[in-house]
């Protein structure tokens, strides 16, 4: 008995596909851990990356931030800081908008402009910009 | 109160140092009183000082219009965050009256240049307080700067 006879006759057929599959999955294995290595080497050269893991997480952000009473004389010039803010992208430069409430003639820029960031108003982006926060605006106005 | 001392001992960029060590980057530390508005540096000028906020709100406004608040006692205005192979590449400003203390450049280069635990362990700290504070600005631009006389 030769061939495809042989073959099918001793579950040839069978014995191919397993040890077709046992070897894929092999090379995948072995692709998948050779595309994360580039992690563990990086772990390697900034060990202090690990010793940030264990540094403990920063608290959890609240879901609301609490609200700032203001002046009625601050929230003028809030309100005249949103009225410049509606003119940026969403996610805006904080030094230009500190440059546009100075030409702008607003009182106290560098104050105002404080003040709208301790408010929780305007909040960092992690990126660099920055973003108006207008359901946090709303409630301080309105407090 | 916000001594020097108490201010190094809360930062996240000098806190792991020995009191020894702090006693030696003490002195390179001068006080600087800020008031609401001052520019503490303007871009393009030469670098020469960084700043550790002791109190009061910075503003770093960088080349390209990012930018990054410190408003934490013992944040830390300096390399990536400020300059460029001795250039100033950011504007510092006052938001609120406070305090900082100004360090030279160059002095605090010398100490992190020494091969010694305590300035691996600045280093090693300040790369994890840049990944939290400004990310975006984790370029080491200016570590290897030519000493500007």
């Amino acid at each position: 008995m030769y061939g495809l006879e042989a073959i099918n006759a001793n579950n040839g057929w069978a014995i191919s596909a397993v040890g077709i599959t046992i070897v894929f999955s092999g090379l995948v294995s072995l692709s998948l851990l050779i595309s994360q290595l580039h992690k563990a080497v990086d772990l390697f050269e900034n060990p202090h990356k690990i010793k940030a893991w264990f540094a403990g997480k920063p608290d959890a952000k609240v879901s609301e931030s609490p609200v700032m009473v203001l002046r009625e004389d601050q929230k003028e010039v809030v309100r005249q800081y949103a009225l410049l803010a509606r003119t940026m992208d969403d996610h805006f430069s904080l030094p230009r908008l500190l440059h546009l409430a100075r030409v702008s003639g607003l009182k106290d820029p560098c104050a105002h402009l404080n003040l709208l960031l301790k408010s929780g108003i305007v909040t960092p982006d992690g990126e660099g910009y920055f973003c108006w926060d207008e359901n946090q605006f709303n409630q301080t106005i309105s407090y | 109160m916000n001594s020097l001392g108490n201010v190094l001992k809360k930062s996240q960029i000098f806190k792991g140092l020995e009191s020894g060590d702090l006693d030696m980057v003490m002195p390179l530390f001068h006080e600087r009183i800020l008031h609401t508005g001052d520019v503490l540096t303007a871009s393009g000028d030469s670098a020469q000082f960084f700043f550790l906020l002791g109190k009061g709100t910075l503003l770093l406004a960088m080349d390209g219009g990012k930018a990054v608040v410190l408003d934490s006692a013992g944040d830390f205005a300096a390399m990536e965050l400020m300059s460029r192979e001795g250039v100033y590449t950011t504007s510092v400003t006052a938001l609120e009256d406070g305090v900082a203390w100004a360090v030279p450049r160059e002095a605090f280069f010398d100490f992190i240049r020494q091969d010694t635990p305590a300035a691996a362990e600045i280093m090693a700290a300040w790369q994890i307080f840049l990944d939290a504070k400004a990310g975006f600005a984790k370029v080491i631009a200016d570590i290897d700067a030519p000493v500007i006389s």
